[in-house]
């Protein structure tokens, strides 16, 4: 395969391309993702974050009828079973006692699932009467001794968890979220308004060696590796709204898989992170031109600007320092939890969980725009990585001086 | 409506773990795991004080909300009940709860945690009342008989106190009346009453 566009509808021969049908899929993603974004907002302060009873008790029809609200009887009769444990004076073994303890009645209470369960009883739990208000006590012991030997026995109470949680269901799980949906919306968005960036010049036909064996090597391990993570860490971390509604059982197994495989995918990401950094940290130290490229935006905003660039562009180096720093951390963090308990205690725990939740949803936001301008949203740019040779007249455009670099080098050894 | 709950009366809880005890082995509970246990506050000194402890079935669950399956469900007397079936291992639960109570076997990788344990305040989980089945995996439901949980039933001192929040704190109230003085629901701002000052 030679043309970049090769197959594609669009693909009109050489010379400048308009590549329309790449704008109308980019428009198409735009609207649906800006409806998914509108989804995720209401979700936001649509105000159900409380957890609401999905299962009632009750007791079982007698003989096929059933007498009353079943819920009532099977809470009062709780509630009776409760006051046995008032003074012995009244009841159990004392000589006076007025009533007996019943045991092995005929009572059964059953459970079955709330059709559609009311945050109602969640807010009225939460109001205390004023007795009880006056027997509530700050939280200023935390922890003692115990006698039993188990991890963690000594521990009374925690407080923090409970901020824990709205550090990852509310924060990192609506922040991730935003940031991916929000940055494949920019994303289509640019696809269809700036539409696909063509080779200006068109076509040379003549290639030039880019990536070798085991530059691609390298990335398309790292790549693959990171993509597996990345969706079996959205399905750990999204799996009740986006799996959920196939069933309870098909997320348990799902979410077995994605613990598992999030594991297994780990080893040859880290490989991958070190051998890259080690491949392109000499082609990814910040210089000046890096300066006058951002500046004018990469070019992006038309066709014709080019700024210099040598092997890798100032947007290029970006993405290398954001994989190097953010996976590097998203390693750091997940090995250590990986290893519970052996150096890190339960609070220090939770704030390396709450990291390396939010930096793998920003991650996965950038790696959405490098995957982007690497397919559809550049021609020509994606044979780079998967050859490793490219067009000469793409390579002048974007990598101007890394091809007078190569092409010297060559004169060179000539 | 009742809204069952967990009270220790720290002024007459004399540490015999006899709750801890009594809840293995009515339950079953595997090595390495405990679903209730006693803790001493400021041990041999002054005001020295234990508390039996355990999930306390907090209201608006944090262990509910941060699940990533729907492994951990409420019920609507406040039970905080697991499924098994569904649960990964990921420890979320134990991270977001405020008592330490999910438990683990053994713990070791990420993904070979294996499936939590926890305080189903005698009361199962979602498999059939009274089954074999049940009992293997969540041990014996005593809600479902009637009854309630074992380690308030068992309590010498009736220091632990279950059942329906209005009635024990009614029988608290009463019994700190009579005797003068009280150290209040130890827990209760955490587990029942987050949002209170």
């Amino acid at each position: 395969m030679t043309d970049a566009t090769h197959g594609s509808p669009a693909s009109g021969g050489s010379g400048r391309q308009s590549f329309a049908a790449y704008r109308i899929a980019g428009a198409v993603a735009a609207v649906i993702l800006l409806a998914l974004l509108a989804i995720q907002v209401f979700e936001i302060f649509d105000g159900d974050n409380h957890t609401v009873p999905e299962v009632r008790w009750g007791v079982p029809p007698v003989s096929g009828e059933q007498t009353g609200d079943s819920s009532l009887v099977a809470s009062s009769i709780l509630r009776e079973r409760a006051t046995l444990q008032g003074p012995r004076a009244e009841f159990g073994p004392s000589p006076n006692a007025q009533r007996t303890f019943q045991v092995g009645s005929e009572t059964q209470l059953v459970e079955e699932p709330i059709a559609d369960p009311d945050p109602f009883l969640t807010q009225e739990w939460s109001n205390p009467s004023d007795e009880e208000l006056a027997m509530i006590r700050g939280t200023d012991r935390v922890e003692g001794v115990s006698s039993l030997p188990y991890t963690g026995a000594e521990v009374f109470e925690r407080p923090f968890a409970r901020d824990w949680r709205l550090g990852l269901a509310d924060f990192a799980t609506h922040l991730g979220a935003l940031a991916i949906l929000g940055f494949a919306f920019l994303l289509a968005l640019m696809l269809a308004l700036r539409g696909r960036m063509p080779i200006v010049r068109g076509k040379s036909e003549r290639k030039v060696q880019r990536f070798g064996l085991i530059e691609r090597t390298t990335h398309w391990m790292t790549s693959v590796s990171f993509l597996m993570l990345a969706l079996t860490g959205i399905v750990i971390a999204y799996g009740d709204t986006l799996i959920l509604p196939f069933g309870d059982g098909v997320l348990g197994q799902t979410g077995w898989l994605a613990t598992w495989g999030h594991m297994m995918f780990f080893p040859p990401f880290a490989i991958g992170i070190l051998a890259m950094f080690v491949l392109w940290v000499r082609h990814n130290l910040p210089s000046k031109l890096d300066l006058n490229w951002l500046a004018k935006g990469g070019g992006i905003f038309s066709d014709d600007v080019h700024p210099s660039a040598r092997k890798f562009n100032a947007g290029q180096k970006l993405i290398f320092w954001s994989v190097i720093l953010g996976g590097g951390l998203l390693v750091l963090t997940g090995m250590l939890l990986m290893f519970p308990f052996w150096i890190l205690s339960i609070n220090a725990m939770g704030w390396v969980m709450l990291a390396h939740a939010v930096v793998a949803v920003l991650m996965i936001a950038v790696i959405l725009g490098h995957i982007y301008i690497g397919s559809v949203g550049m021609q020509g740019a994606f044979w780079a990585m998967w050859t490793g040779k490219v067009d000469r007249n793409w390579a002048a455009e974007h990598h101007d001086l890394w091809l007078e670099e190569i092409d010297g080098k060559k004169g060179a050894a000539r | 409506m009742a809204r069952v709950k967990f009270l220790c009366d720290t002024d007459r809880c004399i540490e015999c773990n006899a709750c801890s005890t009594s809840c293995k082995n009515e339950h079953e509970v595997p090595w390495g795991m405990v679903r209730r246990r006693v803790v001493t506050i400021n041990d041999g000194h002054p005001g020295e004080k234990s508390i039996a402890i355990s999930c306390m079935h907090c209201t608006d669950a944090p262990c509910v909300a941060v699940c990533p399956v729907s492994t951990l469900y409420q019920t609507d007397i406040g039970v905080v009940l697991h499924d098994k079936d569904t649960c990964i291992g990921c420890g979320y639960c134990f991270y977001a709860c405020p008592f330490g109570a999910p438990q683990f076997p053994r713990a070791t990788l990420f993904g070979s945690r294996g499936v939590m344990d926890k305080c189903t305040y005698c009361a199962g989980g979602p498999e059939e009342n009274g089954s074999q089945a049940e009992f293997e995996k969540y041990g014996r439901n005593r809600i479902a008989e009637g009854k309630l949980p074992i380690c308030a039933e068992v309590c010498s001192t009736r220091a632990l106190l279950a059942g329906d929040g209005e009635v024990i704190g009614e029988i608290y109230r009463e019994r700190v009346l009579a005797r003068g003085f009280g150290s209040g629901a130890w827990g209760w701002k955490t587990a029942y009453y987050p949002e209170e000052a």
